[in-house]
């Protein structure tokens, strides 16, 4: 009777931990007040994420503002591959957070497919401050059909930058104007044995195709408007193809021998280094100049910024914050709430002051206190409000499969294995399986 | 007797739900969804019978996958169990120090996969990689590569990354082989038997169970790689170096065509059962030894 008893337990303790290990649990939040909108918010700005000191204070600027009717509880989400791959999820069950930050992963497009987002266009025609942000960039970037469905905080304003020391050993003066002096510095760096750029081709090769982009868009009118474009589908164009073999002429004579199957960090450690001359990217690499762990005490020093040649800038808003519709109607009033206070101009010049992080819109001030803390970023700033030229990056437009594919054709470019045009008929094949 | 039967279903049935929760509803549904077109993008999810299976063998993509799939078996299979086994032979005389060279082999297999793929991204790098170093060395800089980035050099050198780590393998038939019965091999020695004939038609044919086993385990590892690749290459450059199991993960990840990848799941799911059919027929795996 015993040994039955002892074997009953057993039998039921094991059943309770098998159901209780697939029974379904909510998520821990702390126990809202009564009548407060609790905004459960996953995001990847978080931890060592430059941006996640920002969000967290604006976080408890929300909650003490909305104290007592909304509250926004953060889930951290490490890395931005995993938010991505958690939207993914969740956008299969139909199940998503009230609040989605697109970031540069288009993210708009798949919540639109799913007839998932809500249409912000009424709230923002009817808050003039909230209008008066978005600028036409802003509005190509978030809206679909002329529908308004997202709302952007951060700008991408994207140059290169330059190690001034290793431009003065060469005997140049300044970043070159247009693309044939750019090749001709390229040249004279190498001549003068200094490795002339820091190239990567793997995970979809970022400070590549910075510069492809930015040769298309001034090669000419069709260009430019291929960078305009969304989800392109035809790489096989005149300018696309001779550009690419620009970029062939990079990756085989003017970068390092590790640029092939490299990351971007092998290529920003090359940079840091002092082993290439320039590199292509963005202001929120400015921190990395002046970090003692990444370079040299001195280095910040030595670099310089620049627009591309013939007048080229990347800029355009990076895709911002989508809400989704919800069966609370309360809960997406509150998102919508929340959306509204972190792209205000105070939330765009938080990121600004904070982190160095570029307003999406041009109204807002360039602070004196953003311009002493950051005075690389200032002068690209001065510099990119010259720029006669700009369109948003490749990466941001093209589709998503297209970013492996860029990666993994890249080297057989480099290797003369794919010419230019067989390069970017890869790319048309791959973009067709859309 | 009933009584009995009874709670050893009861006991069954905790583990049976899990396995009907984990895998073979999740199986099913695979096999279901690859006869659908469902992808993240649509509007939901659309029958379309085969078409899925008739797309994937007209897709150069999955020819070559399936190709460096079933080459990547064969090795792994063939030359890496062959190595497993030769220095399990050679460990099973007990020469001096075979304990310390049995526990260093296993070393590598202990290291987790993404560690050891980023080991070898080391080695091979093209700049300051320790074989491109050698060859340097030794004056033979024309045979330098970018061994894991150029079409020609990318499939053998991944293949380096996994084929010579054989501990389990070494372990496994090592096991087997010491527990042979010792009068089996008096008899071959009172026969007359030279060490070479004992292991050529005794201890390898009593072996022939634990090396099927070992082959299985090796089919099975190569039908699942992923980290180690996707670590090194990626798949790159082309689709040098991609096979069933990365493919699959590009298409759901990259396409975001979930029906798509299933049907490329039931392939390497029907592969790996082929794969291990075959395996047991070649070495009677189900007849008894004596």
């Amino acid at each position: 009777m015993k040994k039955r008893l002892f074997a009953f337990a057993l039998l039921a303790a094991m059943l309770v931990g098998l159901l209780s290990g697939c029974g379904a649990k909510k998520a821990e939040t702390p126990a809202a007040e009564d009548g407060v909108v609790v905004i459960n918010y996953p995001t990847f700005q978080c931890g060592v994420n430059t941006a996640a000191p920002v969000v967290d204070q604006l976080i408890s600027e929300f909650n003490e503002t909305y104290a007592g009717k909304y509250q926004i509880v953060k889930e951290d989400v490490p890395g931005d591959a995993n938010y991505v791959d958690k939207i993914k999820v969740q956008l299969g069950t139909g199940d998503l957070p009230p609040v989605i930050y697109g970031a540069g992963y288009n993210l708009l497009d798949l919540v639109i497919a799913k007839d998932l987002a809500v249409d912000l266009t009424p709230y923002v025609e009817a808050d003039p401050e909230w209008k008066a942000l978005y600028s036409d960039a802003s509005l190509a970037t978030n809206s679909r059909d002329g529908k308004i469905y997202a709302s952007s905080v951060e700008g991408s304003q994207v140059g290169y930058f330059y190690n001034k020391e290793l431009f003065a050993q060469a005997g140049i003066e300044a970043p070159a104007t247009t693309w044939d002096e750019l090749f001709q510095q390229c040249e004279t760096l190498k001549a003068a044995g200094i490795t002339p750029m820091a190239l990567d081709t793997a995970d979809s090769a970022w400070i590549t195709q910075l510069w492809w982009g930015a040769m298309v868009a001034t090669a000419s009118e069709d260009g430019l408007a291929f960078m305009q474009t969304m989800n392109p589908r035809d790489y096989n164009t005149p300018e696309l193809i001779s550009t690419a073999e620009k970029i062939q002429k990079m990756l085989q004579e003017y970068t390092t021998l590790d640029a092939i199957g490299g990351k971007y960090e092998n290529a920003a450690n090359n940079f840091l280094s002092g082993q290439a001359a320039m590199i292509a990217n963005g202001p929120w690499m400015i921190g990395d100049f002046s970090d003692t762990t990444k370079t040299t005490a001195d280095f910040a020093e030595k670099v310089g910024v620049a627009i591309y040649p013939d007048g080229f800038v990347y800029d355009a808003p990076i895709q911002g914050y989508i809400v989704t519709k919800q069966d609370d109607p309360k809960l997406e009033e509150a998102a919508i709430e929340m959306v509204k206070f972190f792209t205000s101009a105070h939330a765009q010049q938080l990121g600004l002051e904070m982190q160095g992080m570029v307003p999406a819109s041009p109204s807002v001030e360039i602070t004196d206190y953003a311009k002493e803390q950051y005075p690389l970023l200032a002068e690209f700033l001065d510099k990119a409000s010259e720029a006669t030229v700009s369109t948003d990056n490749m990466q941001a437009t093209m589709f998503s499969n297209l970013l492996d594919v860029i990666s993994q054709e890249l080297p057989r470019l480099y290797s003369g294995e794919l010419d230019a045009a067989g390069f970017c008929q890869a790319m048309t094949d791959a973009a067709a399986k859309n | 007797m009933r009584a009995k039967k009874r709670w050893i279903v009861l006991f069954l049935l905790p583990a049976v739900i899990l396995f009907l929760l984990i895998y073979a509803i999740p199986l099913v549904m695979v096999f279901l969804t690859s006869l659908f077109d469902y992808r993240l993008t649509g509007s939901g999810m659309t029958f379309v019978g085969l078409k899925n299976y008739v797309q994937m063998f007209h897709d150069p993509a999955f020819r070559t996958s399936l190709l460096h799939t079933i080459i990547w078996i064969l090795i792994h299979c063939v030359l890496h169990v062959a190595l497993g086994v030769a220095l399990a032979l050679v460990l099973y005389k007990k020469p001096r120090g075979w304990k310390f060279v049995r526990t260093t082999y296993m070393i590598p297999n202990i290291i987790s996969n993404a560690a050891v793929g980023m080991i070898f991204l080391n080695i091979f790098n093209p700049q300051y990689g320790v074989v491109n170093s050698i060859l340097r060395a030794v004056g033979l800089e024309r045979l330098t590569h970018n061994w894991l980035n150029e079409t020609a050099t990318a499939f053998p050198s991944v293949t380096m990354v996994w084929l010579l780590f054989a501990g389990y393998t070494t372990t496994l038939v090592l096991a087997e082989a010491l527990s042979i019965d010792e009068s089996v091999l008096e008899a071959a020695k009172v026969d007359g038997a030279t060490g070479f004939q004992m292991d050529k038609f005794v201890v390898l044919p009593l072996l022939r169970k634990i090396i099927a086993t070992t082959m299985v385990m090796a089919a099975t590892y190569m039908l699942q790689m992923f980290d180690l690749i996707y670590v090194t290459t990626n798949g790159g450059p082309g689709k040098a170096t991609t096979n069933l199991p990365l493919l699959l993960y590009g298409v759901y990840k990259s396409e975001n065509n979930y029906g798509y990848a299933n049907t490329i799941g039931v392939v390497i799911i029907l592969l790996g059962a082929i794969v291990m059919t075959i395996i047991n027929k070649l070495f009677r795996v189900n007849e008894d030894d004596y």
